[in-house]
C-alpha cells in the first residue's frame, strides 16, 4: 500500500525523471535486441527493424507504461500542458498574438461587465441589501413636445413625496421594519473656519442609518428626538471623506461647529467609510429632515404637504417580499392622490435599489457597449480560428508522425484543446488585469465629474463573478477556435500525411472568416468616426462657440437674499467680472441653464387657450448670444434697456419662428409667453444639444432683468484665453463681493458639454478601441493566411516561375487573392456600417450630410491596411527562386 | 510479422508470474527477463516485448519487485529488477495457484 502511494507520487512529481528512465530502459532493450540480431547474421538495418517490430510502437509502449503508473488522466493533462507550453515557446509569435488578442478583447468585455454591474446591478454597500426597497410616487405625464417619443411612450415617472406623505407611509407600513426618507442631492454651502465650499449633502430622517444598517465610524447618528421639531436640532453627520479632508480625521471633530447655508450645526458623528450615499454623487454631510428648510429651497415651506422633496427607502420585515410591500403601500396612499391631476403623485411603486444609474441613457449605453464587446469577441475568435488553423496545418507533419507512431487521434485532439485552453486562460487572466486599467481610465476620463463640476464616485470594481465570467468566456472562445483544426485531425486517417506534406489547395476555407473580419473592421471604423465626429462637433459647439466660455453659478437664495438685494448683487458682480483681465463678455441665465432650459407654454394672441404649445424657456441677460457667439438671424438681442420698466420683449429661435410665423414677419410680432404678451425683437439660430433622433425644440428667451423675482443666476463668461485659467479669479470676485454667497458649478462650457455628452464620448472611445483592434486583427489574419499559403505553395510558385511566369504576375497573384477577400469584406462592411449607424443614431449629433466621408474613409483605411498585409507575403512569393523551390520537398 | 506462428500467446495475467519467476534467482534487466522467458520456455512462449515494461512497472508499484540502476555485463547502464520479500510470497502463492489450476484443468481434460 505504502509503496503504491510512493510510486504514484513519484510518478507524478518526478515525471521527467521517470520518462527519461523509461527512455533509457527501452533504448537499452533495443540495442541488446539489435546486437542479438546482428550476432544471428542479420544486417544492422534489418536487425534494428526487427527489434522495433518486436518491441511494438515506442509511443504505445510509453502510453501503456503511463497507464500502468496509474495516473494517466492527470498525468496526461500535466504532460499536455507542458507540451503545450513547449509548443508555445517554439512558436512565440503565434502564442503572443493569440494571448494578446484574447486579452484585449476579453478586457473590453470585463470592462463592460464592470460598467453594467456598477450602473445597473450592484447593490448598496450596506447590511443585507437584498431586503431594501425604494418606495416612490408614480406620476403620470401628458405628452409635450419636449419629450422625445420614447420618453413620452412611458408616460409616467417616479417622483419624491412630501414630508407629511412620508409619515403616512412610515407609520402605516406593516410589511417594512422601517421606512426612511432622504433628499440625497442637497446643495449645502459649508464653511469651516472661513473656508467655504458647496458640497453635496443629504437631508435624511433619523432612522435612515438604522434602516440601512450602518454603524457610525465615530460618534453617533441622529436620535429620533432630534428629528421631531422643525428647525430646532441643528445636528449633522459627516462622511468619512469629509472628516478626513476637512477635519484631518481628528476625534475632536465630534461636537465641533459647522456652518451650513449660514446656520450653525453641531457635528455628532461620522458615517462609515464604506458608505458614500446611494447615487454617484457622494454625500459629504447629512442633516435631519426637520432641517429640510436649510437644504431644500424650491418650496416656500419645505415640510409642507405640497412640497415633494423626499425619496423613501425601506427595509422589508422578516419573511416579507417586495411583492408584499408593493401590495400594501398603495393602500396607505394619501386620499388626495387618487384624483391628482396629470404630473402629480397618483400611485406608489416599490422597486429594488440596484446600480447607480439614474437615467435611461445608461442602460442603453451599456447595451450598446455590450454588443460591441461581443462583436469584438467574435472577431477575435474568427481571427484565432484562422491563426490556429494555420498553426496546426503547419504542424500537420508533426501530427502525422505522431499518429503514425501510434499516438491515438483522441490524444492529439486533446493535446490541441489543452494548448488552446492554456492560451485562452492566459488571455483571460491578462484580460481581467487589463480591464482594471481600463475601468480606472474610464472612471478618470468620463465618470469623474458631472455636468455641474461636482465630483462623482462610481467605485468601479471587478466582482468575483465578473472575473470568473471573463475567464470563462476566454476559455469558451479557446474551445471554439480549437475545434476547427481538432475536428480535422480527428477525422484524418492515420499515416497518409507523411507523403503529402505540401497540399496545394487554396486557402479559401479561411477566406470567409477573413472577409467577415474585414467587414466588421469597416463597420467599426465608420461608426467610431461618426461618434468621434459627433463628440467633437458638440464639444466645439453647434451654432455657438464653447471653447472660450467659463460658467459659474451664484446662489444668494441659499443664504436668504431678498430679490432686491440679490439683483443689486448680480449687477455689481457682472460689472466686476467684466473688469477681470482676460474676460471679454459676461452674461447670465436666470431660469434654466446655459444650453439647457425649463419649458413654458407659448401662444399667439389670437389663439384659444388649448392651442398653446410648449417651448424651451430661458431668461437671459444682455450680451448672452454674443457671449456664446450664436448668430442672430434678425433683430437684436437683449440689452441694458430691457428692464423691469420697459415693454416686455422676447427672442425666439429659428424653429419657433418658422412654426409661428411661417411667412417670416416674426420681428415685431407679439407672442404670449406663459401669460405675458411679449414683442419679438430678434430671431436666433437654434441652440441645442439634441441628437439626430430628437427634433430641435422651439425656444423662447425673455430678458433676465424683466423678472422682478430674479435671485440666483448662472453666469456665462467669454474669455480671451483658456477659460479654465480664469475660473479661480471669477470665484474670487464673488467671494470678495460677499463671502457667504454660495458658488457652484464652476466649470468650463466644454467641460459641461463633455459631461453631458458622456454616452457619446464613452461609446466613441470604446468603438474606436474596437475599430483599431479589428483593423489590426484583420491585417494580422490576412498576412498570416497569405504568408502561410505562400509558404505552402512555394513549389507551385517555383513551377510557375520555371515555366516563365514573370515575378510581377506572381506578386499580382498573391495580392489579388488577398484583395478579393478584402474587397468583399469592405462591400459587406459598408452595408454593415450603415446598419450600425442607425443603431447609434441617438448618439449622433449634427447633420448627416458629410457622413459619406466617414464611410469612404473607413473603406479606404481597411483597404489600404489589407493591401499592405497582402503585399508583404506577395513580395516574398515573388522572391522565390525556382530552383530552390523545386528542390524543397 | 516474421515470428513463427507456432508460438503460444500468454494467457491473461500469467506474464506477472513469469516475470516474478525470471527475477527469482537474481536481479535482471528488462531485456534479460524477456530473453530468459523465451530461452527457458524454448521459444514456445512469446512475450510481447512492448507489454513487458508496463508489467514491470505494475509489479514495482505493487511492491513485488524493486528496481535499481546498475551496470550490465558489457558495462552499460541498465535498470535491474529483483524480487522483494512480498514478491517472493506472491510468487509462491501464485505458483501454487497456477499448479492447482493446471492440475484441475488437466484432470478435466483427461477425463473421458
Amino acid at each position: 500500500m505504502f509503496s503504491d502511494v510512493r510510486h504514484r507520487l513519484r510518478a507524478l512529481l518526478r515525471r521527467g525523471t521517470i520518462e527519461r528512465e523509461l527512455d533509457d530502459e527501452l533504448r537499452f532493450h533495443l540495442e541488446r535486441s539489435i546486437e542479438k540480431g546482428v550476432r544471428a547474421g542479420l544486417t544492422p538495418d534489418e536487425a534494428a527493424r526487427r527489434a522495433r517490430l518486436a518491441l511494438g510502437g515506442m509511443d504505445q509502449v510509453k502510453e501503456a507504461h503511463r497507464d500502468a503508473r496509474g495516473i494517466a488522466l492527470l498525468d496526461t493533462i500535466v504532460q499536455d500542458v507542458r507540451y503545450g507550453a513547449r509548443a508555445m515557446r517554439r512558436a512565440p509569435v503565434f502564442a503572443i498574438t493569440a494571448v494578446a488578442t484574447l486579452a484585449l478583447s476579453t478586457a473590453a468585455l470585463a470592462t463592460v461587465l464592470t460598467l453594467a454591474d456598477t450602473l445597473l446591478y450592484r447593490r448598496l454597500p450596506v447590511e443585507r441589501p437584498g431586503e431594501l426597497v425604494d418606495v416612490a410616487a408614480i406620476r403620470r405625464l401628458g405628452t409635450t413636445p419636449l419629450l422625445s417619443s420614447n420618453e413620452a411612450a412611458r408616460l409616467q415617472v417616479l417622483g419624491p413625496v412630501s414630508y407629511p406623505d412620508y409619515l403616512a407611509f412610515r407609520d402605516g407600513a406593516r410589511t417594512l421594519t422601517g421606512l426612511a426618507a432622504h433628499y440625497p442631492t442637497a446643495p449645502l454651502f459649508v464653511s469651516l473656519d472661513g473656508d467655504g465650499h458647496e458640497i453635496n449633502g443629504a437631508v435624511v430622517s433619523a432612522n435612515f442609518f438604522s434602516v440601512l444598517g450602518l454603524r457610525p465610524s465615530v460618534g453617533r447618528f441622529f436620535h429620533d428626538d432630534e428629528d421631531r421639531v422643525p428647525d430646532r436640532d441643528r445636528v449633522a453627520v459627516i462622511s468619512s471623506n469629509f472628516w478626513r479632508t476637512w477635519l484631518s480625521a481628528s476625534p475632536s471633530a465630534i461636537g465641533s461647529r459647522l456652518r451650513i447655508n449660514s446656520a450653525d450645526f453641531t457635528i455628532v458623528g461620522v458615517a462609515p467609510p464604506t458608505f458614500s450615499g446611494m447615487t454617484s454623487s457622494p454625500i459629504e454631510v447629512y442633516i435631519p429632515t426637520m432641517m429640510l428648510r436649510v437644504g431644500y429651497r424650491w418650496c416656500e415651506d419645505a415640510l409642507a404637504i405640497d412640497c415633494t422633496a423626499l425619496q423613501m427607502i425601506g427595509r422589508l420585515a422578516p419573511g416579507r417580499t417586495q411583492a408584499d410591500a408593493a401590495a400594501e403601500l398603495p393602500t396607505l396612499m394619501p386620499a388626495a392622490w387618487a384624483h391628482a391631476p396629470r404630473g402629480e403623485n397618483s400611485g406608489v411603486a416599490v422597486t429594488q435599489p440596484r446600480g447607480l444609474s439614474t437615467d435611461d441613457e445608461e442602460p442603453r449605453l451599456v447595451a450598446l457597449l455590450a454588443a460591441v464587446a461581443i462583436v469584438l469577441l467574435l472577431v477575435c475568435c474568427a481571427n484565432l480560428a484562422g491563426l490556429v488553423s494555420a498553426q496546426s496545418a503547419a504542424r500537420t507533419h508533426e501530427f502525422g508522425i505522431r499518429l503514425s507512431l501510434g499516438a491515438a487521434p483522441r490524444r492529439i485532439v486533446r493535446q490541441l484543446t489543452t494548448e488552446s485552453a492554456l492560451l485562452s486562460l492566459a488571455g483571460g487572466v491578462a484580460g481581467v488585469l487589463l480591464s482594471r486599467a481600463f475601468t480606472g481610465a474610464l472612471a478618470a476620463m468620463f465618470f469623474a465629474v458631472d455636468d455641474e463640476g461636482h465630483p462623482l464616485q462610481y467605485g468601479f470594481s471587478q466582482t468575483p463573478a465578473i472575473v470568473i465570467a471573463t475567464i470563462g468566456v476566454a476559455l469558451a472562445a479557446g474551445v471554439v477556435f480549437s475545434l476547427v483544426p481538432a475536428i480535422r485531425i480527428g477525422r484524418r486517417p492515420a499515416g497518409v500525411q507523411l507523403a503529402e506534406r505540401a497540399p496545394t489547395s487554396r486557402w479559401s476555407s479561411a477566406a470567409w472568416l477573413l472577409g467577415a473580419q474585414a467587414a466588421v473592421a469597416v463597420a467599426m471604423v465608420a461608426v467610431a468616426a461618426l461618434l468621434a465626429a459627433s463628440a467633437r462637433t458638440m464639444l466645439a459647439g453647434r451654432n455657438f462657440d464653447a471653447s472660450h466660455v467659463a460658467l459659474i453659478r451664484v446662489r444668494p437664495r441659499l443664504v436668504k437674499y431678498s430679490p432686491e438685494r440679490a439683483q443689486r448683487f448680480q449687477r455689481e458682480l457682472v460689472r466686476r467680472l467684466e473688469a477681470v483681465p482676460g474676460v471679454e463678455s459676461v452674461s447670465m441665465v436666470g431660469i434654466g441653464s446655459v444650453l439647457g432650459g425649463s419649458s413654458i407654454g407659448v401662444a399667439l394672441p389670437a389663439w384659444d387657450a388649448d392651442r398653446r404649445m410648449t417651448a424651451g424657456y430661458n431668461e437671459v441677460g444682455p450680451r448672452y448670444f454674443e457671449t456664446l457667439q450664436t448668430p442672430l438671424l434678425a433683430g437684436r438681442e437683449f440689452d441694458e434697456h430691457d428692464s423691469i420698466e420697459s415693454p416686455r420683449v422676447a427672442l425666439v429661435n429659428e424653429t419657433l419662428a418658422a412654426r409661428l410665423w411661417p411667412n417670416l414677419g416674426a420681428l415685431g410680432a407679439t407672442i404670449v409667453v406663459g401669460s405675458v404678451p411679449r414683442r419679438v425683437v430678434g430671431v436666433v439660430k437654434d441652440l441645442s444639444l439634441r441628437s439626430r433622433t430628437q427634433a430641435v425644440q422651439p425656444w423662447v428667451y425673455a430678458p433676465f432683468w424683466q423678472n422682478p423675482a430674479q435671485i440666483d443666476s448662472r453666469l456665462a463668461i467669454r474669455t480671451a484665453g483658456d477659460p479654465a485659467a480664469v475660473l479661480p479669479a471669477i470665484a474670487r470676485q464673488v467671494n470678495r463681493l460677499d463671502p457667504d454667497v454660495p458658488i457652484a458649478e464652476t466649470i468650463t462650457l466644454p467641460g459641461r458639454i463633455a459631461a453631458l455628452m458622456r454616452p457619446v464620448r464613452v461609446s466613441a472611445t470604446f468603438v474606436g478601441y474596437t475599430a483599431v483592434l479589428a483593423v489590426v486583427l484583420t491585417a494580422i489574419g490576412l498576412y498570416g493566411s497569405l504568408a502561410f499559403a505562400v509558404a505552402r505553395r512555394t513549389k507551385e510558385i517555383g513551377i510557375r516561375m520555371a515555366l516563365g511566369a514573370p515575378r510581377g504576375r506572381v506578386l499580382g497573384l498573391v495580392v489579388r487573392e488577398g484583395m478579393t477577400v478584402v474587397a468583399a469584406g469592405v462591400a459587406i462592411g459598408l452595408a454593415l456600417a450603415l446598419a450600425a449607424a442607425r443603431l447609434v443614431q441617438h448618439l449622433l449629433y449634427g447633420s448627416a450630410e458629410s457622413d459619406w466621408v466617414f464611410y469612404a474613409s473607413a473603406a479606404a483605411v481597411v483597404a489600404v491596411v489589407g493591401l499592405i498585409a497582402s503585399l508583404l507575403p506577395a513580395r516574398r512569393a515573388a522572391a522565390v527562386e525556382p530552383l530552390v523551390a523545386l528542390q524543397c520537398d | 510479422m516474421a515470428e513463427p506462428p507456432s508460438r503460444l500467446e500468454l494467457p491473461q495475467g500469467t506474464l506477472d508470474l513469469l516475470i516474478l519467476k525470471a527475477v527469482a534467482l537474481e536481479a535482471q534487466h528488462g531485456w534479460a527477463i524477456s530473453e530468459r522467458i523465451q530461452q527457458i520456455s524454448k521459444d514456445a512462449l512469446q512475450v510481447q516485448q512492448g507489454s513487458l515494461y508496463p508489467a514491470l512497472h505494475r509489479l514495482e508499484r505493487r511492491g513485488w519487485i524493486k528496481a535499481e540502476w546498475g551496470a550490465s555485463d558489457n558495462n552499460r547502464k541498465a535498470k535491474f529488477y529483483e524480487l522483494t520479500r512480498a514478491g517472493r510470497k506472491a510468487l509462491d502463492a501464485q505458483t501454487g495457484a497456477w499448479r492447482a489450476l493446471t492440475a484441475a484443468v488437466d484432470l478435466l481434460l483427461d477425463t473421458r
